[in-house]
Formats: structure tokens, C-alpha cells, sequence
């Protein structure tokens, strides 16, 4: 099926880039309910706002700090044996007498990482974080691909599980699609662990996107201090519950044995509306306490109710800016 | 105080076990309900405040338990059934015989005396002391205990329910012995009769001695208008039965006329009406001839302006007519035309002729008519055998000698044979005088021997003439055909005279319809009951007019059917009486019976254990006690 998408959607070098994704959509089987045809006519509005929110940069022409084959002057260095002729100053030789050659600004497409937590508790309550971060994921990836940038996708939980490795052009949207559908909500969140798996295995640095609820035993800082201590730069987009919603705890109360959907860590208790109250307290106070955390440190940091339309997240992200940009 | 339910060692078991089964339940851990919740360190941090007060919830914990355990013994002392006061030696025993006659059913008193009998009756059940028993009884032609000698006042009333009024007269002899029987060693018996004492004088004359036993009478009813059908029978005409004769007999038993519009239905078809005027006091028996349209059931139908007739019981009467089946009937003979006419009356008569001589034809036969001194060689298949001029040899009798100029000197009137006929005036110019054997039936002789004479030789009825009927003038007389079906009714035992229904309340003998020794009767409203068949006969006793029917098990025979009717003057007289005498002595008022309190304390018990509940309940939705 992914085959009969991709010419579909015009990946054979024929007709590369001219068919849209919603007509390409038109033409292929049905899609699965996660990115539905209604969700893909969103993500092609999508590419367009983007077009129009940066409009005037081109298109994969990043300035990056390595010196390199670009068209900007950068700096002078010596000459050194086995240095390109082709790049010393002679004017400056004619000049000053000294052989310095010229240094320019490497141009590069950027490399973005969008890291989907896919730990149990993802996929807790109703309707799911899972869900909202695959949707918010395939939307970043696509507009991210729209824009020739090398995106890559990782699923992690107590370990970096899936990758999709690094790929540019927005042909391959099918292929994130594919991806995001075959990651699962399970396991235990590890951050720490999973995301220094990751950084050990891509060296190329970039813009890591985390899309998580956060829920980490050993604390949500770890993770995210080792994507800013391996120079990536972080942005957290933290999945939290239905607006007004109580992780799913609403109405228990009585006896019963509260477990941990991913450790199965169990407890008795007995639930009063006054137990009620202040685990709906302590969990406003743990999501105050990620925010403080990525203020403090400089991280930006975005807030993805699950109940909120992907695209108005998207639109809200991009019009904020620092994620792509 | 003592207990007037289960013994002190038995509810000390039960609460025993019953402890010992609810400590077992608290100490095993409750299964609680398992949550999943998203993120269990935050239900730790908000948990770990509770922790300190666990101790506190365990102490909480085993006073819930103490309160179910006070549960427990509230609930196995209410078991006990406590009383105050002294044990029931002393209490009073009362038997509460209700009259449930079909004169109860009457509607002078709304909605029937029956209802103010158990009302009555419930008076009493309210005001019963504490320490005293009663037993309830339905007395009608039988008596039938409503409950046991129980102070359960739950019990009476259950069985109070259960009253039902029959179709019979009540026995009051019966009743009051059923009852000193039941009071028999027991202390200050007493006996209440609630009736309308519409009792025959003869009942109240004759009753057991009640020395030591209180007795006394609730008198319930206030008039006493009524007209009844005391009599009814029907009969299929001997010679067409598909016609019959019906005699009713009404009895006005009010001091004015009555006009009472009759309807009589055969086989539930409206086949006659009429209009009876009826004296004060007046009891008319009255013949409907000629009548048709029916061919197995009759019913009787009286009705009267209202309030001229309380009760309705007796305004119906039920009758069955003997059913009618084609007889076949083979006949030998060279010719005789007299026969042949006789037979041609009865239309459900089957004829097969054969001259003599002539192979017998196939197949089986009611009757067999052997003609002009004929004869045939006995079988089953050829029923009875009627001989018309019995020859001397080849026949069941034998010739004892010739006679000349006899007739009918002596005649069995008892004899269905000769049902309806006048044989004296019978001539007979020559015949013979026949020589029956010992167990033979003589059914006619002259002077000079035995001419008709009915018997059974290997089984086979027969019944022989001893001259020729065409040396007679018997032929030209009506008595001729009426021999002839008589002598056919003889073998096939089928009865055309008045058909008298059971009476009910009394012991019937039902002729079983086959061989058998169990069988079933199916009463009026369709229910069954097993009988035992003795000599080929059911003792039943029925207490519902109607239809019945009675089968045999392992029979392929039809069922029985015959009618029972109430059909009694006394029962139908319904005046009620206020008093009740007998045995020269009078019945007293029922006292004793205030509605006090019973002081039964389980009651409260239970009340007790409600309200502890109910705290309970409160204490838990508030999280006091868990």
C-alpha cells in the first residue's frame, strides 16, 4: 500500500512533487483512522500557513556554525599544505604577502528529531495522548519535510525503541505515517535512558522535539537535561490531559487498589473527594513544575491538551515560533 | 422472659457459626476494586499524609465488625422469638371453625358471608395474646385445617387466604369433633363457630359432648331470600332417543311469590326457556317433554330479579344424558317381517341380515337375534345371543315340555327387559316351557314353566323366548319392539332411564369406565386428583357442582363422565340464625380477643437491627467506621 501511495503522491522522479497530498490521498486506499483523509487535508493547510508565516527564507539555507563550502565569507585562517588553492585570498597575498585562505559559512538543511514518548501512560485516558502526539508528530514531520528539512523520528519509552532514520522531501509524509502507526503505547517511561541511546547514536545535532506527558519515576528533568547537555536543542510539547479532565480519575471513590498503569505498582486506599482534590492539586502542581523546569532552563516549552484540535497545536507552535524557525 | 422459638443451646450455635463466619469474612482481606491510575508517585505523595492514621482505620475497621457481630445476635435472638412473661402453659387454645356450606357464598351481606366469616376471623388473629394458639378450619362437608395450632399470626392469615367455599352442606358433627380432637390435653380449649348457622336441626342435635370446652358462635348474615333448583334429572325417550324428558324441581324459599325465568342449555346451547311462578314456600317439580338438541350435556338455569335471590349457587343444575353409540346387530333369520319393523325404529341400530345357514359375515356384533329357532355356534365376536323361540338342542336352554294357550303369569319387574311392558296381556297360542340351569335369570313364566329366561354361558349373554313371537299376538302389540330394544339394551347395557347426578359432600361410587386400580377425576374447573378404583368403582368426593369426568390409568376406554349438583333443601334454606343451640345449650359470644399487644419482642429485635444498620450504612457513606 505504501508503494501504490508513494506514486500516488508523485515519489517516482516522473512527476516528483506535482500531485498535492489530499489528491494523492484521493487516490490511494482507505487510511487508517489515526491519519484519515480529513487529517491529511489539514496538514496540506498546514504546509500552506507555513509557507506564509516564513515567508521570504529559503528554503533549507540554514547558516550553521561550520565553516565550510557556502557563499558567505565567514573568516581568514592560514594557509596550510593540502589546503584548496582555489580558496586563498590573493588579494590579501598582493597586499599583505601572507597566504591566507578564505573561510565560509557551511550551508546545511536542518536536522529534526521529533521523539514520541511511547510509554503505557501515553496512551491512559480518554481521548488519547498517544494519539494527539502521533497526529502533532506526523504534522511537524510534514511540515518540516515541506520545508527540505531532514526529519527523523524516534519512538521512545524505558529505551529508544523505533527510529525512522533521517529522510527530507515531502514525498516521504507516507512514509511517517507508516511509522507512526506501527509504534504502540507501552512500557515504562525512561527518559534518561531512551534519549541517551539517542544522542549516542546521532551525532548530527539539531532540533529534538519531545512529545511526552512527562510521567517519568526517575524525574522529567534527567531526560530532557540530556538532550541540552549533548548541545540539541530541546523543545518540549508536553501531552497532557483533556482540559478539565483528572487523568481519567473522576467519580472513584470508595475502597479500591489504585495501580500504576506502568510500573503496576499497587496501592489500597480508601478515595474521599477530599483524596480527590489533592491529586488533581498535585498533578497541576507537577505540570507547574515541568513548566518552571523548561523556563528555567531555557527550553521552549508547549503545552498539547489531547483534546485540542492537532492542527490549532500546530498553528499555535508555528505562530509562536522557535520550533521550525 | 423465655423463648417461645428455638432453644437457648440451638441459637447459641447458630450465633456461633454465624460469628464465626463474619470474623472469617473480616479477617480475610476485601477485594477491593482495582483503578488504574496514570501516574502512581503522585497518589504516593498525596497518600503518604494517611499513612500516620492507619492504625486509627484498623481500630475503625474492627468496631464495623463489632457492630456486625451485634447484628448477628439481635438477629439470632429475634430467632428465639423472646417473650415476656410467663411460659404457655397457661395460654389459651382456639379451634375457629368457619362455615364454608354453599349458604356462605349468600350476598345478603357484601361481598358474601364467606368474607364477614374471614374478617371475623381476622378480628380474632389480631386480638390473640401473646401466649395463645389458634387453629383455623374450613368445615363443609368435610373439614379441612387451614393452618396448625400456632400462635404465628402470619400462618393464620396464610391460611385465612386459603378459605374457599364448596358446594356442599356443612357438618357441623364433623367439624366439632375435628376440633375437640385437636383441643384434646391441651389447656382452656375453646371452640368459635363463624357461620350463618343455617344448620338442619338434625346437625345441631346431634353433636359431641363439648364439656370443658368453651364454645362460641359469630353469627354472620341478615336475610335470607332465595330460590333454588332442588331436583333435576333427564331421560332419552326408549324409542327415539335422540328426544328426551327433563324434570326440574324449584323450591321458593321466601314467605312471597317469586317469578323465576328458566333457561335449560344442551351441550351449552340455549335448548329451552320458561317462566316459573312460584308461591311463597312453594316447591314445584315441573316436566319439560319432547325436548331436542341435545346430545350429552344439560344444564339448568334459574334467574330472579335482584334481591329477590342471595344466593347462586343453587341456581344451576347439571345433568347428563347416557351416551348414544349405533348398536350392530346381526340377524338370522328366513324372514320376518315383524322384526325387521321393530328394528327399523331405532335408527341407531346397525342391521346385517343372513338366512340361515349362510356363512356368517366378518367383523364383530353387539347383539345377535337368532329367529325361527335357529341357532349359531357361540362366540365372543357375536355378543349377545337373543333366541326367539329357543329350539330344544344347540341353544343355552334347554325345552322342559310343550305347552298350549299361556301367557305371562309371573314377571321379574326389576327385569329391563320388560321395562315399559304390560306382559299379562300377552297371548301365546303354542311354545314350550324351558329348563333353565340354576344361575339363570327367569325373566317371564306362565303357569305352566319358564318362557323367558336371560343368562351367561361361557361368558356370553343371552336371552332365549320360548315360542315363536308370530304364535303369539305379542307381534302386533306395542310391547313387540319394545322387547326387541329392551333385549338390545340388555346386552349393550345401555341405559335409557332417568339419569340422577351425584350429589355433592357425599361419598360417590363412580363406575370406572374400564378394568384398573388407579385413575384420575377431573373436577369442574379442569383440576385433576388421583383415586384409587376398588371393584371396578371410584370413592370421590366431590365438593363442586359440574361436570366430572373419571378415566382409568392404562385404559383406552373413554373417561366417565357423570354431573354432581348441590341439590339439598336444608342448604338452600339460608335463613341465618343468631344464635346457636346445641345439644339443649347455647353458644356464648367469642370474648378475650382486644386488640392488645401481643409482646412479642423479636419485632423489635429486628427493628433494633434495621436501625443499627441504618447507622451503620451512615457511618460507612461518611467514612466514620471504615
Amino acid at each position: 500500500m505504501l508503494n501504490a501511495l508513494k506514486r500516488a503522491f508523485g515519489v517516482d522522479r516522473r512527476g516528483a512533487g506535482k500531485k498535492t497530498l489530499a489528491a494523492a490521498a484521493g487516490q490511494r486506499a482507505p487510511s487508517s483512522l489515526l491519519f484519515d483523509d480529513e487529517f491529511q487535508r489539514k496538514l496540506e493547510s498546514l504546509a500552506l500557513v507555513s509557507r506564509r508565516v516564513f515567508a521570504g527564507r529559503m528554503r533549507a539555507e540554514r547558516r550553521s556554525k561550520k565553516q565550510g563550502s557556502g557563499v558567505e565569507f565567514a573568516d581568514h585562517r592560514a594557509y596550510a599544505p593540502g589546503d584548496d588553492f582555489r580558496f586563498v585570498d590573493w588579494n590579501v597575498y598582493q597586499r599583505f604577502g601572507r597566504l591566507l585562505v578564505r573561510l565560509y559559512e557551511e550551508e546545511e538543511d536542518l536536522s529534526i528529531y521529533l521523539i514520541v514518548d511511547c510509554s503505557a501512560s501515553m496512551g491512559f485516558g480518554s481521548p488519547s495522548k498517544f494519539d494527539q502526539a502521533r497526529r502533532l508528530c506526523a504534522a511537524l514531520a510534514y511540515v518540516g519535510l515541506a520545508n527540505l528539512d531532514r526529519v527523523t523520528v524516534v519512538g521512545a519509552s524505558d529505551h529508544q525503541g523505533a527510529l525512522m532514520p533521517a529522510t527530507r522531501g515531502k514525498n516521504r509524509i507516507f512514509k511517517v505515517f507508516h511509522f507512526l502507526e506501527q509504534l504502540e503505547a507501552s512500557g515504562v517511561t525512561d527518559l534518561q535512558t531512551s534519549l541517551k541511546t539517542f544522542v549516542a547514536q546521532h551525532k548530527r545535532r539539531g532540533l529534538a522535539i519531545l512529545l511526552s506527558d512527562l510521567y517519568d519515576p526517575a524525574g522529567f528533568e534527567s531526560g530532557i537535561n540530556v538532550l541540552r547537555y549533548n548541545k540539541f536543542e530541546p523543545y518540549v510539547l508536553h501531552m497532557v490531559e483533556p482540559q478539565g479532565s483528572f487523568a481519567g480519575q473522576e467519580g472513584i471513590v470508595g475502597d479500591i487498589n489504585v495501580y500504576d498503569c506502568e510500573t503496576g505498582e499497587e496501592r489500597e486506599v480508601t478515595v474521599t473527594e477530599q483524596v480527590l482534590r489533592n491529586v488533581r492539586q498535585a498533578h497541576q502542581e507537577y505540570d507547574a513544575a515541568i513548566q518552571r523546569f523548561c523556563t528555567r532552563s531555557h527550553v521552549p516549552y508547549f503545552p498539547a491538551p489531547a483534546d485540542v484540535p492537532f492542527d490549532e497545536l500546530v498553528l499555535g507552535l508555528l505562530r509562536r515560533g522557535g520550533v521550525l524557525y | 422472659m423465655h423463648l417461645a422459638g428455638y432453644p437457648l443451646s440451638a441459637l447459641l450455635g447458630v450465633f456461633g457459626a454465624a460469628a464465626l463466619g463474619a470474623v472469617l469474612l473480616y479477617i480475610l482481606k476485601l477485594r477491593r476494586r482495582p483503578v488504574p491510575v496514570v501516574f502512581s508517585p503522585i497518589w504516593r505523595r498525596v497518600l503518604g499524609d494517611r499513612e500516620s492514621s492507619k492504625l486509627f482505620s484498623r481500630l475503625k475497621r474492627w468496631l464495623s465488625l463489632l457492630l456486625q457481630l451485634a447484628l448477628l445476635a439481635l438477629l439470632t435472638l429475634a430467632l428465639g422469638d423472646p417473650r415476656m412473661g410467663a411460659a404457655t402453659s397457661d395460654s389459651r387454645h382456639v379451634v375457629v371453625l368457619i362455615d364454608a356450606s354453599a349458604s356462605m357464598l349468600a350476598s345478603d351481606v357484601v361481598p358474601s358471608r364467606l368474607d364477614k366469616a374471614r374478617e371475623a376471623a381476622t378480628g380474632f388473629l389480631t386480638g390473640l395474646g401473646s401466649n395463645d394458639r389458634m387453629l383455623i378450619a374450613q368445615m363443609d362437608a368435610n373439614v379441612t385445617p387451614l393452618s396448625t395450632m400456632t400462635d404465628d399470626v402470619g400462618a393464620l392469615e396464610l391460611g385465612l387466604e386459603q378459605l374457599r367455599a364448596s358446594d356442599t352442606r356443612a357438618d357441623l358433627s364433623r367439624g366439632l369433633s375435628f376440633a375437640l380432637d385437636s383441643l384434646r390435653g391441651r389447656s382452656h380449649p375453646e371452640i368459635i363457630v363463624i357461620s350463618d348457622g343455617a344448620f338442619p336441626e338434625s346437625a345441631t342435635r346431634h353433636v359431641p359432648s363439648l364439656a370443658g370446652v368453651q364454645l362460641s358462635f359469630v353469627p354472620v348474615g341478615n336475610d335470607a331470600q332465595n330460590v333454588a333448583i332442588t331436583a333435576f334429572s333427564v331421560r332419552r325417550y326408549p324409542l327415539d332417543r335422540s328426544r328426551y324428558e327433563v324434570m326440574l324441581e324449584v323450591f321458593n324459599t321466601n314467605d312471597a311469590p317469586a317469578e323465576v325465568e328458566l333457561s335449560m342449555f344442551g351441550d351449552g346451547q340455549l335448548v329451552q326457556t320458561g317462566h316459573l311462578s312460584l308461591a311463597a314456600k312453594e316447591r314445584r317439580a315441573q316436566f319439560f317433554p319432547n325436548l331436542a338438541g341435545a346430545d350429552r350435556t344439560l344444564e339448568a338455569l334459574i334467574e330472579l330479579p335482584a334481591g329477590q335471590d342471595h344466593l347462586a349457587r343453587d341456581n344451576r343444575a347439571y345433568a347428563l344424558m347416557p351416551e348414544r353409540r349405533r348398536t350392530r346387530v346381526l340377524v338370522v333369520t328366513p324372514g320376518n317381517t315383524y322384526l325387521e319393523a321393530a328394528l327399523l325404529l331405532d335408527e341407531y341400530l346397525e342391521v346385517t341380515s343372513v338366512v340361515p345357514g349362510a356363512p356368517l359375515p366378518e367383523g364383530r356384533f353387539d347383539v345377535t337375534i337368532l329367529d325361527g329357532g335357529n341357532v349359531v355356534t357361540p362366540e365372543p365376536r357375536l355378543g349377545g345371543l337373543l333366541y326367539l323361540d329357543v329350539p330344544a338342542s344347540g341353544g343355552p336352554v334347554g325345552h322342559r315340555k310343550a305347552i298350549e294357550d299361556f301367557g305371562f303369569d309371573r314377571w321379574d319387574e326389576k327385569s329391563g327387559i320388560l321395562r315399559w311392558i304390560a306382559p299379562e296381556n300377552i297371548q301365546v297360542t303354542k311354545g314350550h316351557a324351558l329348563a333353565p340351569e340354576p344361575r339363570d335369570q327367569i325373566v317371564g313364566s306362565s303357569e305352566l314353566g319358564p318362557i323367558l329366561v336371560a343368562g351367561r354361558r361361557s361368558g356370553q349373554s343371552f336371552v332365549a323366548l320360548g315360542f315363536d313371537p308370530r304364535q303369539s299376538d305379542l307381534v302386533l302389540r306395542v310391547a313387540w319392539p319394545l322387547f326387541i330394544l329392551n333385549s338390545i339394551n340388555h346386552f349393550v347395557e345401555e341405559d335409557t332411564g332417568y339419569i340422577s347426578s351425584f350429589r355433592t359432600g357425599d361419598v360417590w361410587q363412580v363406575p370406572a369406565p374400564g378394568p384398573g386400580a388407579l385413575g384420575w377425576v377431573t373436577e369442574p374447573d379442569g383440576s385433576r386428583h388421583r383415586v384409587a378404583i376398588k371393584e371396578g368403582r371410584a370413592a370421590y368426593a366431590g365438593i363442586h357442582a359440574g361436570f366430572y369426568e373419571l378415566a382409568v390409568d392404562a385404559s383406552d376406554r373413554p373417561p366417565t363422565r357423570f354431573a354432581a349438583n348441590l341439590s339439598d333443601l336444608d342448604e338452600s334454606q339460608i335463613a341465618p340464625q343468631k344464635k346457636l343451640a346445641l345439644g339443649g345449650s347455647e353458644a356464648g359470644e367469642a370474648t378475650g380477643f382486644s386488640a392488645r399487644s401481643r409482646h412479642q419482642i423479636w419485632g423489635y429485635l429486628v427493628l433494633a437491627v434495621l436501625a443499627v444498620s441504618a447507622i451503620e450504612w451512615l457511618t460507612y457513606h461518611r467514612r466514620v467506621t471504615v
